[in-house]
């Protein structure tokens, strides 16, 4: 396979390429190199955090904890629960830099933009975040149902409250608007009687799902021409049944994988293979075989978000970020921190990442954090903070130790200066900057590869 | 407007602008920098108690709600026999007096979100509950209406979305000089200096070098033009004060800068409320007074209007923590020289008539507000900005 052909296809399905198996990559096929990622992604691991010391909070409902514990304990155990979520940010950043299954990691990122879900309960968030990771490559109409069972989903979008008797249509709408169909594909009635299906949807305090039959529906409804006495699987299906859904999927496929701006024929023709059996991996195989996945047009195109954009860092230099409260704060200043979506349309991504400020924090962020500088970091506060939290400085200290540098002799010192920059920078470097960086030629090659990731073609991939 | 429309105009737009030329006009600042009204949003993040800030004394409910966390009525200032303010307010009792101050009560939108994130998204970008937008409100004034990233202004260390618009965003800084110098770092001024115009053309990475053009060249601006402004005026030693006393020098400097925006933080009182308020409403209004004195001195408050938010306000009963929760309308801040209605603009706040969760109505909406600001205050058309019409106000 063409070697800058290889990274584009290293970047986009996972988090950058490694330098020796560009090296190897070159007496491989295209096939060869898909079916590689998807061999190594087969597996499913899901994250795993230590639950313990919860008590009961985890097996009865929270009113029932509070009158057992009382206000001060049971509130003590919803804080713990909160904190853990913060943990998995971390873990969850960490496993993307370092998991064999690099696009089963890159593509639950991908999901978890598009089924967007905030949850301060620490066991429904981790199941949810497993199940995205779960079906990331599996079919999306079972991943639509599993989804939609899940605690945090139920809770965000209030479907844990749509009773026969009162529905409501939060869950129904989002589902189609921002989930399957894209807006103008349904009818307000539609949404009405979708919310009716839904009806009595819940779960346990362990996160399990569990029909209320009693707030249920089970009265006839009539959803997007059709007729019957419909529960959520059923408009699940109906809602997969048609081409607009899978054209929606293709579509927010085509603008992460390949391109921002769209190209109506190749998405024609991933809804084409996707509609078929809404198969994930097929999909993907697909799309990772076309010639134009490859074409010039294509490549280096995609400005990373800030986690793609730390994740490729931390490809190169592994345990660069090594407290949870330094990602925190970098996720925070770059506008983009896991698990803690804005709202449910979640991230628009591509220029939307990019204002003065931000792009200036992120070209200044290799040198900062690979120099062993000292970054105060004046993230926003947060709005439950109290006046002083809110304006208190972050400073925090980075350091890349003996470990670090070993790791990057081991992989990046044996490469030629051009060969560094085939593998760090994916678009094509401006002749200018090329001769600019000449100018830094005598420096070492770890200083070298600070300054080519401190380039605005870095921001790219 | 729906998200998906303005994506469609934003990327029809910013490759419009992007012809080669563009660096120049990057860097040849418009000269004309009197005469332009400035506003200032201050967002006082959390979620302020309005019934406690503005008491409606008189009212047997407001009492009966809050049997540990009402203000009685020998502890606050009388505004009108029926409406109090906080004594920690006593700063903004001389600005009602000279009719500096409008007061507008239930102020806030349909089907009103509780979560601090969904409400400071709705009030930033001007949509209803269930729309999601890109760009903010004013981002898109500034987009139309200034043009230059430094046109809007936010005075922290990360740009709010409330400044980003669909084709310009705003700058944030709290030291201009600090901003100056980190545009100036030889490695970033290199990358430009060498940068030819034939870069500029391609898509995205075009995008990132007209970015750090305009970054440098705001920053230069906004520095050379305020560093010769500095403030005699003493302020308060807090970060919120701080933040004041570098609008008014940004003002004051003459900065071509039309909208500036500060969040101050600290208001989400769940638990033992008075003290925390009570300090907090203190910072604000002592922060506030120096700052239009500031604003005064130099002939600037004039032109300036001032308008103070909170993303909602807070549940009318109190909780067991002696604190309150997450509500929905609230009121909110109008501060300038010629207001057209100084002092209570409407009526108060109705405690007999509270939505399902016990929060107040609104009768206003947030958007009729914004509308009346971008029409009366910044000559702008304001359905151009929100993407509908609004029915305007009479406080200007």
């Amino acid at each position: 396979m063409n070697q800058r052909e290889y990274i584009h296809l290293n970047w986009r399905a996972g988090f950058g390429a490694m330098p020796t198996l560009i090296a190897a990559s070159k007496k491989l096929s295209k096939k060869d190199c898909v079916n590689e990622l998807f061999d190594t992604s087969r597996k499913i691991e899901p994250i795993q955090i230590d639950l313990s010391d919860f008590g009961d909070y985890f097996d009865i409902p929270y009113n029932k904890l509070k009158k057992n514990l009382g206000e001060v304990d049971s509130r003590k155990l919803r804080q713990k629960s909160q904190k853990k979520v913060r943990e998995l940010n971390f873990i969850w950043l960490n496993k993307m830099a370092s998991s064999e299954q690099v696009l089963r990691e890159k593509m639950t990122l991908f999901w978890a933009n598009i089924f967007v879900c905030k949850d301060t309960h620490i066991l429904h968030t981790l199941k949810f975040n497993n199940t995205l990771r779960r079906y990331a490559l599996g079919n999306f109409v079972d991943f639509v149902k599993a989804i939609s069972r899940s605690a945090s989903m139920l809770k965000y979008l209030n479907n844990n409250r749509n009773f026969k008797k009162k529905p409501n249509e939060n869950f129904a709408r989002e589902l189609m608007e921002l989930f399957t169909l894209g807006i103008g594909n349904y009818a307000e009635s539609d949404v009405k009687e979708a919310a009716r299906a839904f009806t009595g949807w819940s779960f346990k305090p362990n996160g399990e799902y569990v029909l209320k039959v009693s707030k249920h529906d089970t009265d006839s409804k009539i959803f997007l021409g059709e007729k019957g006495n419909f529960g959520g699987d059923d408009i699940i299906d109906i809602i997969t049944k048609q081409r607009a859904c899978a054209e929606f999927i293709c579509t927010k496929v085509y603008r992460y994988f390949v391109n921002p701006i769209e190209d109506k024929d190749h998405i024609k023709e991933l809804t084409d293979v996707f509609h078929k059996d809404y198969n994930i991996e097929q999909l993907m195989r697909y799309l990772f075989m076309t010639d134009w996945f490859y074409e010039k047009s294509n490549i280096g195109v995609k400005i990373k978000s800030p986690v793609e954009l730390m994740v490729g860092m931390q490809k190169v230099i592994p345990s660069v970020f090594k407290k949870q409260n330094q990602v925190t704060y970098l996720q925070k200043m770059m506008g983009q921190t896991l698990l803690y979506p804005v709202n449910v349309a979640g991230w628009k991504g591509d220029r939307y990442w990019i204002d003065s400020n931000s792009l200036m924090f992120r070209l200044k962020l290799p040198a900062l954090v690979f120099n062993n500088a000292k970054i105060s970091l004046m993230s926003k506060g947060e709005f439950e903070d109290t006046f002083n939290d809110f304006y208190k400085e972050k400073k925090q200290r980075f350091s890349v130790d003996e470990n670090d540098h070993a790791y990057f002799e081991t992989h990046y010192s044996n490469l030629s200066f051009n060969e560094l920059s085939d593998a760090l920078v994916v678009p094509r470097i401006d002749a200018d900057t090329i001769k600019m960086l000449e100018a830094y030629q005598s420096q070492n090659s770890f200083q070298y590869c600070i300054q080519l990731m401190s380039i605005p073609e870095y921001q790219l991939c | 407007m729906k998200r998906r429309d303005f994506l469609f105009k934003s990327s029809m737009a910013s490759s419009a602008i992007l012809v080669p030329s563009f660096m120049k006009a990057f860097e040849s600042l418009d000269p004309r920098l009197f005469g332009y009204k400035k506003l200032v949003v201050i967002q006082l993040s959390g979620g302020n108690d309005g019934l406690n800030t503005v008491i409606p004394y008189r009212n047997d409910l407001y009492y009966s709600n809050r049997p540990g966390i009402s203000i009685p009525k020998n502890k606050l200032i009388d505004l009108n026999g029926e409406l109090g303010l906080n004594e920690n307010l006593s700063p903004l009792k001389s600005l009602y007096d000279k009719g500096n101050l409008s007061i507008i009560n239930n102020v806030g939108y349909p089907n009103p979100n509780r979560s601090h994130f969904r409400s400071t998204d709705i009030w930033h970008t001007a949509s209803s509950a269930s729309e999601y937008l890109d760009s903010g409100w004013m981002g898109r004034y500034i987009d139309q209406y200034g043009k230059k990233p430094y046109s809007g202004i936010e005075v922290d260390d990360s740009l709010s979305l409330i400044l980003k618009g669909r084709t310009i965003n705003g700058v944030a800084t709290k030291d201009a000089k600090k901003m100056f110098n980190n545009a100036k770092t030889p490695f970033f001024s290199k990358v430009l200096e060498t940068q030819t115009e034939a870069h500029l053309s391609e898509h995205n990475l075009g995008y990132l070098y007209k970015t750090m053009v305009g970054a440098k060249s705001s920053a230069k601006y906004i520095y050379e033009t305020s560093k010769t402004t500095t403030s005699t005026k003493s302020y308060p030693k807090n970060p919120f004060a701080k933040q004041l006393k570098t609008t008014a020098e940004f003002i004051n400097s003459k900065l071509d800068t039309k909208v500036y925006y500060v969040s101050m933080g600290g208001f989400d009182t769940h638990a033992n409320q008075a003290n925390r308020q009570a300090r907090l409403l203190k910072t604000y209004s002592e922060a506030m007074e120096v700052f239009v004195k500031d604003l005064e001195a130099s002939d600037s408050f004039k032109d300036t209007l001032i308008l103070t938010f909170s993303e909602f306000g807070r549940r009318v009963q109190q909780n067991a923590a002696s604190g309150t929760d997450h509500g929905a309308a609230n009121n909110l801040f109008i501060i300038g020289k010629d207001l057209n209605k100084p002092g209570i603009y409407n009526d108060s706040p109705d405690l007999s008539n509270l939505d399902n969760n016990g929060d107040l109505k609104y009768t206003i909406d947030f958007r009729s507000v914004y509308a009346t600001l971008l029409d009366q205050w910044l000559g702008a058309s304001h359905s151009k900005v929100l993407g509908s019409s609004f029915e305007t106000l009479d406080f200007i």
